[in-house]
């Protein structure tokens, strides 16, 4: 592989490390400090597979396979179904997983719930994964386990020879990742520069790995997560009270928590695509409010907004809470 | 420390497990849909889908009783079987199951405490997707139990009766849904398909939401516990009869459940109607 010239014997060269680092782009005009508190958005879409979670999966699979859960194709020999993952996930991980398992030669099974928009659920078919789609708000209730973590755990445990889980929600791999890529990354892009960093919750894999890379060499960095309002449809996250899914949340490793309206990740999103020609998703919309809104209390610094995918995968969503995106999509009638 | 009125109805995981060969007990997993026990169900279990086999499928009403023969029977089901019930979201389809296999006489049934989610965090309980091994069986219903149950015009006559007494106490009525939908914030919780005309509650009910009678992990809590969250809490008096309903009558049957087999309410009855019926009926009084 030659970073330099940018040619790769194959896809996987390409994940990120400090050799190979994620960008970062300053913020311009939707920075409130440019001059005092700048802000970079890290953009993990330009990661092989489109997102932060190419990190998590990788380390999941290498994981799975150092424990002998997995072999990869060249040992396979037998006539049966070759022993392949199922995973909870929204979206990304699994598009991740399971590109990553296509090229390693093992079946994913993806289930993932409803109201992840029809992109997700249609890549993650077209990157090789097996799909279930599960109902988790049937009768919702704060508290209760996700329907989808439970499905998968389910096949996990009733089929195990089918099946393994990676559990991105209780792995270690999952913050491993991020403890020597993404903090190193960062650690070294902004000369050891950085103040602040802000980003959002899902499994809290990113966070605590991450978090735990910067503060161990500036204990002053400070950690900042966002969190869309209750009653949010913007996939991957989870509010407060969904938290307790996530067993790699260590709350210790977070500075503040800034709940933000979930209508933002849309409004922002859209923003950062027309004004700063960043074509940021929805979460990375929730996440650039955040930062806005600690920048505005004053004080001086240098911001890394974790950006985790791209705007391409949303834009039913977004037409959703934006309508007047769909308008003019007709011919005038 | 007291005991649950009840405790032979409530069965932990472990026994379960301890009796999985055990010809005189059968074990039901009911879901609101089959998706979960298609993936992996408690080795010998049946499963029951709520939504297409426990209801009438053209009226809004429980299943008949020669339905319900007809649906123990091909589980391999007589009325002689401990049927131990248990499912998902903490047991509230199983709860429902539990009251209606109680409405048609079946002596012996049992709650897994902890429901699927329990079974499934437990590294010593095997979970499969092979379907049991049934000998169907002729299964005839030794009896109904309507007093289990509360129908509009039980509940009407109670707010009219409460009405012109000019009290509102000759009934425990139990509103188990969240705070929203009892203040008549909202109708239903967001994206419900089923939901009513009007917001509100019934006049006199008093809002015990159903997940405050479980822990955590989705067992039961002590009867010390329940006792006072309903009874010194919110004033359910176990002198008075109660009645019992959420939205659609599921949880509420979690919630009759409680009251009836762990606190021993003499008696309480689920109005499996709730909310989507007495939400939608002209003329009614409603209170916010």
């Amino acid at each position: 592989m030659d970073h330099r010239r940018r040619v790769y014997d194959d896809i996987l060269e390409l994940l990120p490390s400090e050799e190979n680092p994620s960008p970062m782009v300053r913020l311009r005009k939707m920075s409130p400090e440019p001059e005092t508190f700048p802000l970079f958005a890290k953009l993990e879409w330009m990661n092989p597979f489109g997102s932060v979670k190419d990190r998590a999966a990788s380390f999941l699979l290498r994981d799975l396979e150092e424990r002998g859960e997995l072999s990869p194709e060249d040992g396979a020999e037998s006539d049966e179904p070759r022993r392949g993952i199922v995973e909870p996930t929204s979206g990304n991980t699994g598009i991740s997983l399971a590109a990553m398992a296509s090229a390693r030669g093992y079946p994913m099974l993806a289930v993932v719930p409803n109201k992840v928009p029809l992109e997700k659920k249609v890549l993650l078919k077209i990157a090789g994964a097996e799909l279930e789609v599960v109902n988790d708000e049937l009768c919702p209730s704060p508290g209760m386990g996700d329907g989808s973590i439970n499905l998968a755990k389910t096949y996990a445990k009733a089929q195990r020879a089918r099946y393994v889980m990676p559990n991105q929600y209780e792995n270690e791999a999952n913050v491993r990742a991020h403890l020597e890529t993404t903090g190193p990354e960062i650690w070294r892009q902004t000369d050891g520069e950085v103040t602040h960093v802000f980003l959002s919750l899902g499994t809290c894999g990113t966070v605590t790995g991450l978090a735990r890379y910067l503060k161990e060499r500036k204990p002053e960095v400070r950690i900042f997560a966002v969190q869309p309002t209750e009653g949010h449809d913007v996939p991957g996250l989870r509010n407060v009270r969904q938290l307790e899914v996530s067993k790699l949340f260590d709350p210790s490793l977070i500075d503040e928590i800034l709940e933000i309206d979930h209508e933002l990740a849309y409004t922002r999103a859209l923003e950062l695509c027309r004004t700063e020609g960043l074509l940021a998703g929805p979460s990375s919309g929730l996440i650039y409010e955040g930062a806005r809104r600690v920048v505005e209390r004053g004080g001086t610094g240098l911001g890394v907004l974790l950006f985790p995918d791209n705007v391409f995968k949303y834009t039913s969503n977004l037409v959703k809470h934006i309508p007047a995106l769909a308008e003019g999509t007709e011919p005038p009638s | 420390m007291s005991d649950y009125a009840h405790p032979e109805v409530l069965v932990s995981t472990d026994w379960v497990a301890e009796h999985l060969a055990d010809p005189s007990v059968r074990i039901v997993e009911i879901d609101v849909d089959t998706q979960a026990y298609a993936a992996g169900h408690i080795p010998g279990a049946a499963g029951f889908n709520w939504e297409t086999q426990l209801q009438d499928g053209v009226r809004r009403d429980i299943l008949s009783r020669t339905d319900f023969e007809r649906l123990m029977g091909e589980a391999g089901i007589t009325p002689e079987h401990t049927v131990v019930v248990y499912g998902d979201n903490n047991n509230w389809f199983a709860a429902y199951g539990f009251w209606l296999m109680k409405l048609y006489g079946h002596q012996d049934v049992r709650l897994m405490n902890g429901g699927r989610v329990k079974w499934l965090g437990e590294d010593d309980k095997e979970l499969t997707p092979d379907l049991p091994e049934v000998t169907p069986t002729t299964y005839r219903a030794t009896g109904e139990h309507p007093e289990l149950r509360a129908r509009l015009r039980d509940v009407l006559a109670i707010v009219d009766g409460d009405a012109n007494q000019g009290s509102q106490d000759s009934h425990n009525l139990v509103d188990v849904r969240s705070p929203d939908e009892f203040t008549g914030k909202v109708i239903a919780p967001p994206g419900m398909s089923e939901t009513a005309q009007r917001a509100g509650h019934i006049p006199g009910a008093k809002n015990v939401p159903w997940s405050t009678a479980v822990a955590p992990d989705g067992t039961f809590k002590s009867a010390d516990e329940l006792r006072q969250i309903y009874v010194e809490g919110q004033g359910v008096d176990p002198a008075r009869p109660t009645v019992a309903y959420c939205r659609i009558g599921e949880r509420s049957s979690h919630t009759w459940f409680v009251l009836k087999y762990l606190l021993g309410l003499a008696d309480v009855r689920n109005y499996d109607g709730s909310w989507t019926e007495y939400g939608s009926v002209i003329g009614v009084p409603i209170e916010r």
